[in-house]
């Protein structure tokens, strides 16, 4: 006896707090539909569904200060109309709405608020998006008089209450890093128990870096919305014409080297296990970067750099095979450009580390600096030192081979960093 | 004629003519194999729009017959129970709406009276025959049809199939209209291309009168047509225009830029039952892929080419300068001596000549010591 009266007061502190807070949710009537053979799900059909579901958690993402622990939540308000004697109307408004049958088709939009900075060697960026889901729940139906603006709505602070009183599709952002910054919530139920919920959430999303075609690249700052419980033959994520209208950016939103273009939605779902998947949709706002502002600090340097190896090449003349400055100091040159080239590259990697984690047109014109640089090595080393061309084949073939590196050499690699530019700009 | 630059030059003009010609070939070739990926690309929009055109129909199809053979339907419909007729099909409608986009549900008298339109219940009793042939045509011939046509509430793909009586005879049809705009949304989330629907402004506005206010507008008017749905209108706008919208009475297709992505266009007509063009489908799908592997594999043809040229004139110069017009200039200079009292020093390099080069140079050896001896 004494243990359940501690067991009592103890379930008592838990609730108080909760009910002092938050005051208790208006009454939903629940559906007057007339039942009717075309439209009635099949009696048979609502047991089997009633059995693999499970009572679905409220929150997505951090719960707020004020929302009560899932233990205290209010209980569902009382239906002010009697609810029918089916299965599925005695179902808690917690639960899957199966009125409409399976899957339920929430329909999902998300907007570009502010885009504050874009992390490319996080691969990340940091802005502030809004969330906006849509379903039908016929359990919340109510008239229409009972709201002459209408719909009932509820925000923030009050939100949270109503949300832990209803059934509401746990879609979470899976590229969120960490915890949202700022989140600011909304729901509205229309007379005819269509739902839309508004999430406004400000954080960091992951976003992949495609940087293969630097610096004409066009990137993707992607959100990714996952149902996290219901897998997808229970929940569908989709969208149709007004959410591909309010997934939209703002036009004011100005970034550092980019210029924002279109939003694209894709319907991408998640496996899972046992050969189930989750409803997932990406919303990826295309950023084009401004080309131009790389040349001064990437390809002026990159491109001047390639000149070293050139200039210890054309230095030296061949006078009647004769070689007219020695090899020693044409390779303290070459030396000397390696080292440079080096301290470039590691600073461009310092600065942009996702340039040296995969092939893109300034690794390849790095590669280019290097293979230039060891080709002047060689020829510094075999011609112009050991006169191996000399020892082969004689001074004259020695003479007309020089002449011909001269011109050539350049020729092909100023060719081939315009081509690995050109390639990229393609 | 110098040969020292007259003969390379011939032979690198001829060899940087035998590389552009070729590079030029297979240039074409890769052309055309990217032409035909991209004629295939668009032939398989034509066949995606196509199938799910005639899936829609069919599916609507489907609905009216389920619903035809409904008894109740089929009592009411002969009592003219309008009443009894909306209360037994008016949820139906909703619920199929919510989930199905199926637009429109209207019940005709034969031979072709509204008598209920489940989405637009005060509005009956109109004529259709009209602006809608295809159901003149179910209750004429009392046999089901598929197709899309523009009706007093709007552009659907409709399916219409005759109702009998519980006797057998015949007393009207019934419909059931898609909306199309859906159908659109679900091709860009499967298959990821741009849609848009266009109908003709004439029959628009003369039978869909029942139509949400603001659709035929200013804003949505291009060419003769007015823009019913469209998955991303600032993209298609730079791909389709009124221009090409003065002719869409047959499929046509072409590539044009938008936002600096090349993207394959293509205007599909929609013909109603009696083939009378009501409007087109644009489909769009970026070809950004084959035209920037076409382009990275000309700009990387024509780099191996100036490669392959270089290696070729490096050849010519080195083996025609270097092995034979340096020599016999030597040689030559050799010969110039002979007679002057000037022996030439011995070259170490001679033994890189090549045997008629030698031979050469033993020449004027031998005349050389000959006329050293006369004179001794």
């Amino acid at each position: 006896m004494r243990r359940f009266l501690v067991q009592l007061l103890m379930m008592l502190a838990v609730m108080l707090p909760a009910h002092a807070q938050e005051p208790a949710p208006p009454p939903i009537p629940l559906p007057t539909r007339a039942p009717h053979a075309l439209t009635e799900t099949p009696p048979e059909r609502a047991p089997a569904q009633a059995t693999t579901l499970t009572a679905t958690p409220i929150q997505t993402a951090p719960k707020e200060p004020d929302q009560p622990p899932p233990a205290a939540r209010p209980a569902p308000a009382p239906a002010a109309a009697p609810a029918p004697a089916s299965a599925l109307a005695s179902r808690a408004r917690t639960e899957l709405p199966l009125d409409s049958g399976l899957p339920l088709w929430v329909r999902a939009g998300l907007a570009f608020v502010d885009i504050e900075a874009i992390d490319e060697n996080r691969e990340s960026f940091t802005g502030t998006v809004d969330l906006r889901l849509s379903w039908l729940d016929q359990r919340l139906r109510y008239p229409a008089e009972e709201a002459p603006i209408g719909y009932r709505e509820w925000r923030n602070g009050t939100v949270a209450a109503q949300l832990a009183a209803i059934w509401t599709p746990h879609v979470g952002f899976a590229n969120l890093r960490g915890e949202p910054t700022r989140e600011s919530r909304s729901l509205r139920i229309y007379p005819d128990g269509r739902l839309e919920f508004l999430r406004r959430v400000t954080g960091t999303f992951g976003s992949p870096f495609d940087v293969e075609r630097f610096p004409f690249d066009r990137q993707r700052l992607q959100v990714e919305l996952v149902s996290q419980d219901e897998t997808a033959d229970k929940v569908v994520l989709d969208y149709r014409q007004d959410d591909l209208l309010f997934s939209h950016a703002d036009p004011n939103i100005k970034i550092d080297g980019w210029t924002m273009g279109a939003i694209n939605l894709i319907r991408d779902p998640l496996a899972g296990w046992y050969g189930e998947s989750y409803a997932r949709l990406r919303v990826a706002l295309e950023v084009d970067r401004k080309a131009l502002e790389t040349v001064p600090a990437l390809f002026v340097p990159l491109l001047a750099s390639l000149l070293i190896p050139l200039l210890a090449i054309w230095l030296n003349r061949s006078n009647n095979g004769e070689f007219e400055i020695k090899a020693f100091e044409l390779t303290n040159i070459v030396i000397g450009g390696l080292f440079a080239i080096i301290a470039l590259n590691f600073t461009i990697n310092s600065e942009r580390s996702i340039l040296a984690s995969s092939a893109n047109t300034v690794s390849l014109l790095f590669g280019l600096n290097y293979l230039a640089l060891a080709a002047a090595l060689v020829i510094n080393i075999c011609l112009f030192r050991f006169n191996m061309v000399r020892l082969i084949a004689g001074r004259h073939v020695q003479h007309e081979t020089v002449r011909y590196i001269t011109w050539a050499l350049p020729i092909a690699i100023v060719a081939t960093a315009l081509a690995l530019i050109l390639i990229a700009a393609a | 004629m110098k040969f020292r630059k007259s003969a390379p030059r011939a032979l690198i003009v001829i060899a940087a003519l035998v590389i552009v010609a070729l590079t030029f070939g297979a240039n074409r070739l890769f052309g055309s194999m990217t032409s035909a990926v991209e004629q295939g690309q668009l032939d398989l929009m034509k066949a995606i729009i196509t199938f799910n055109l005639a899936g829609t129909s069919t599916n609507s199809l489907a609905r009216a017959e389920i619903l035809a053979a409904d008894r109740t339907v089929r009592r009411l419909l002969a009592q003219r129970d309008r009443p009894g007729l909306i209360a037994h099909t008016e949820a139906m409608f909703k619920e199929q709406r919510e989930k199905y986009a199926v637009d429109q549900v209207q019940f005709h008298l034969a031979p072709s009276t509204s008598f209920v339109r489940l989405q637009n219940l005060a509005l009956y009793g109109d004529d259709l025959s009209s602006y809608r042939p295809a159901v003149v045509a179910v209750n004429r011939e009392q046999v089901a049809k598929k197709g899309i046509e523009v009706a007093r509430t709007g552009p659907a793909l409709f399916g219409i199939a005759p109702i009998r009586d519980l006797d057998g005879n015949h007393i009207g049809s019934v419909e059931f209209g898609m909306d199309i705009g859906p159908l659109l949304d679900r091709l860009k989330a499967a298959y990821g291309l741009e849609l848009t629907l266009f109908i003709d402004e004439v029959p628009l506005r003369e039978f869909a009168t029942g139509m949400r206010a603001g659709v035929i507008s200013e804003h949505n008017r291009v060419g003769p047509t007015m823009r019913l749905h469209s998955t991303d209108w600032e993209r298609m706008s730079q791909l389709v225009n009124g221009d090409d919208l003065r002719v869409h009475d047959e499929v046509r297709d072409w590539v044009r830029d938008a936002a600096g992505v090349p993207y394959g266009v293509v205007l599909f007509p929609l013909r109603n039952i009696s083939n009378e063009t009501l409007g087109a489908i644009a489909v769009a799908r970026s070809f950004q892929s084959t035209r920037g592997a076409a382009t990275r594999t000309v700009v990387l043809q024509w780099l191996f080419a100036l490669l392959g040229f270089l290696a070729v004139a490096g050849a010519i110069l080195i083996v025609i300068r270097g092995w034979l017009v340096r020599p016999i200039e030597v040689i030559s200079a050799r010969f110039a001596s002979v007679g002057t009292g000037e022996r030439p020093q011995p070259d170490d390099d001679d033994r890189f000549l090549a045997v008629e080069m030698a031979a050469l140079a033993a020449e004027h050896q031998r005349i050389a010591d000959m006329i050293d001896g006369k004179r001794r």
